[in-house]
């Protein structure tokens, strides 16, 4: 018999790849571009760099980054719009759980919104107003610049915290939704390891925001230090 | 596994004298809802079944105002018909097995809610029309199709583990409650875990598999499968404890072996 798939189907597969592949991938890139900010202006702004050098990088952007995001993002919160919430009734974990992706999800909507036109395009008025992209070596000083002020560094580490619980426990669900995982068993197991994938990138990402208002973040300096010393020898003064 | 495991049978050591029903009624379909309480004398092993008999034989509510016996349906007595299925202090599950006691313990107070399933058209008081599940059904095409003019001899041999598994998703008795429970289930938006689990039960036959693609093109409708949000209050409200996750994440990965790479082997 002939496969028929209706356009929900392909649109709720093409829903569930795109948080893991185009935008679960990038997003373990750009926290590692971010963590570089630990050991310093000129490494983070050396990385930054690197990313800008990269051969079709407008293509990329365009088709490996912004399309399946406007998808995922549009998509997701017409997705979260079906959503009869009943966790009061039915108070289980998984129920919660359920109701939190939905929760960070439209957080992300807007969150993301503001951080592209804040960051990669500078396009908010009374607030940064130079695009990183095509000013690689004054990524640092803009980022530390706008985290002067205490409430962009709340926002950001909300939505650092928001990210990495919806990727985590998407991780899961991207692996039950495929068929991958299937026992109950294999489950539990799951679910522990995306809830400590969610722990690991929050804890490492507001370590990273905090790497733009001091050096090395929230850790003790001598940790990012001395192997940035080591590194680049000749390394001018960070602030 | 048991099927029980929402059932405490647990006493009160100091039961109330009298207990109050408030149940959300409703004339017709279409018709606007109200509440009414009633009060019935509490007896031992009381079930909600037994006190809705009770206030069928004097429908007077506590405002003394007389009323209509309120309208039920129940059939086996014994949590394995499903009919009796209705919200009881705001979780779904059947009347019959619904004690008394048990649902005193758990509130501390002396009165049980009773309101019809939200997710099915709503006849009148605390019954509903559950035919949907029934169109469900016939959309994975639950059966095998086994029709022969002459004896076709013994059917093809089952393990006994897949015997068990499959023994497991044949105790589905249509009660709703996973429909009812589940966050992403509306009409005409998803299908439910109860037809997805019957597909894979007659998915996992030997004969049954023939017809597997059928049953996955069933699951790939605009109300499909792919609308699963899992937050798998299915697995916590069956009464049956039936693995609702389970059926669907192997239709999962039926689906993407079967249908979304099938076409790498053909
Ligand atoms: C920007 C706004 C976003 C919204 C509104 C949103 C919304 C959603 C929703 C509602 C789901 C659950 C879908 C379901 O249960 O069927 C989901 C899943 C997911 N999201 Fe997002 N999301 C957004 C951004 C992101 C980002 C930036 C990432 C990656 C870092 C991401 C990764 C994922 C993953 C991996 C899943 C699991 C896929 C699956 O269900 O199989 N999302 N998203």
């Amino acid at each position: 018999m002939a496969i028929k798939f209706s356009t929900t189907f392909l649109l709720r597969k093409l829903h569930q790849v795109t948080g893991i592949v185009p935008l679960g991938m990038f997003y373990f890139v750009h926290i590692y571009t971010n963590v570089t900010a630990m050991n310093g202006p000129k490494v983070f702004n050396d990385h930054v760099q690197d990313i800008h050098d990269i051969p079709f990088l407008l293509f990329i952007e365009v088709f490996g980054i912004f399309l399946p995001l406007a998808y995922h993002s549009i998509y997701g919160v017409l997705i979260s719009g079906e959503a009869k919430v009943n966790v009061l009734s039915y108070p289980y974990a998984r129920n919660w759980f359920y109701l939190f992706q939905r929760i960070t999800g439209g957080f992300l909507f807007f969150f993301l919104l503001f951080h592209l036109l804040n960051f990669r395009f500078g396009l908010i008025p009374g607030l940064n107003m130079t695009p990183v992209a095509g000013h690689a070596q004054e990524a640092f000083s803009i980022v530390s610049t706008e985290f002067q002020k205490g409430w962009i560094v709340v926002v950001y580490i909300l939505g650092v915290l928001a990210t990495a619980w919806h990727l985590g426990y998407g991780f899961f669900l991207f692996v039950v939704d495929w068929g991958f995982v299937i026992s109950e068993k294999a489950q539990k197991l799951t679910i522990k390891a995306a809830l400590v994938l969610a722990l690991l990138l929050g804890l490492v990402g507001v370590n990273a925001v905090f790497a733009f208002v001091r050096p090395c973040g929230l850790l003790p300096q001598s940790l990012c230090e001395s192997s940035h010393v080591k590194r680049t020898p000749t390394a001018p003064a960070r602030f | 596994m048991s099927t029980n495991e929402h059932i405490h049978k647990q006493k009160l050591t100091d039961p109330p004298k009298t207990v109050k029903f408030k149940i959300q009624r409703r004339e017709k379909e279409g018709a606007d809802s109200h509440w009414e309480t009633f009060e019935v004398a509490y007896r031992r092993n009381m079930n909600v079944i037994s006190a809705l008999m009770e206030i069928r034989k004097n429908p007077v509510t506590t405002d003394g105002k007389e009323t209509t016996p309120p309208v039920w349906d129940m059939s086996c007595l014994e949590q394995v018909c499903g009919i009796c299925t209705m919200v009881i202090n705001g979780r779904v599950r059947q009347s019959c097995s619904a004690l008394i006691d048990d649902l005193l313990v758990a509130t501390g107070g002396n009165t049980v809610t009773l309101q019809p399933m939200t997710k099915f058209p709503n006849v009148r008081d605390l019954k509903v029309d559950r035919t949907r599940m029934f169109e469900h059904l016939k959309q994975v095409n639950a059966w095998i199709d086994l029709d022969g003019s002459y004896d076709l001899g013994p059917g093809p041999h089952i393990s006994s583990e897949v015997a068990h598994e499959r023994y497991v998703y044949s105790r589905c008795m249509t009660c709703g409650c996973c429909l009812e429970a589940c966050p992403q289930y509306s009409e005409n938006q998803y299908i439910g875990p109860q037809a997805i689990a019957q597909a894979r039960l007659f998915n996992m036959h030997p004969v049954g598999k023939t017809e597997m693609d059928e049953r996955l093109n069933g699951l790939m409708e605009e109300n499909g499968i792919a609308n699963c949000g899992n937050a798998q209050n299915c697995l916590q409200v069956c009464p049956m404890s039936i693995p609702l996750p389970r059926a669907i994440y192997e239709t999962n990965r039926d689906i993407t072996v079967n249908s979304l790479f099938g076409w790498l082997k053909r």
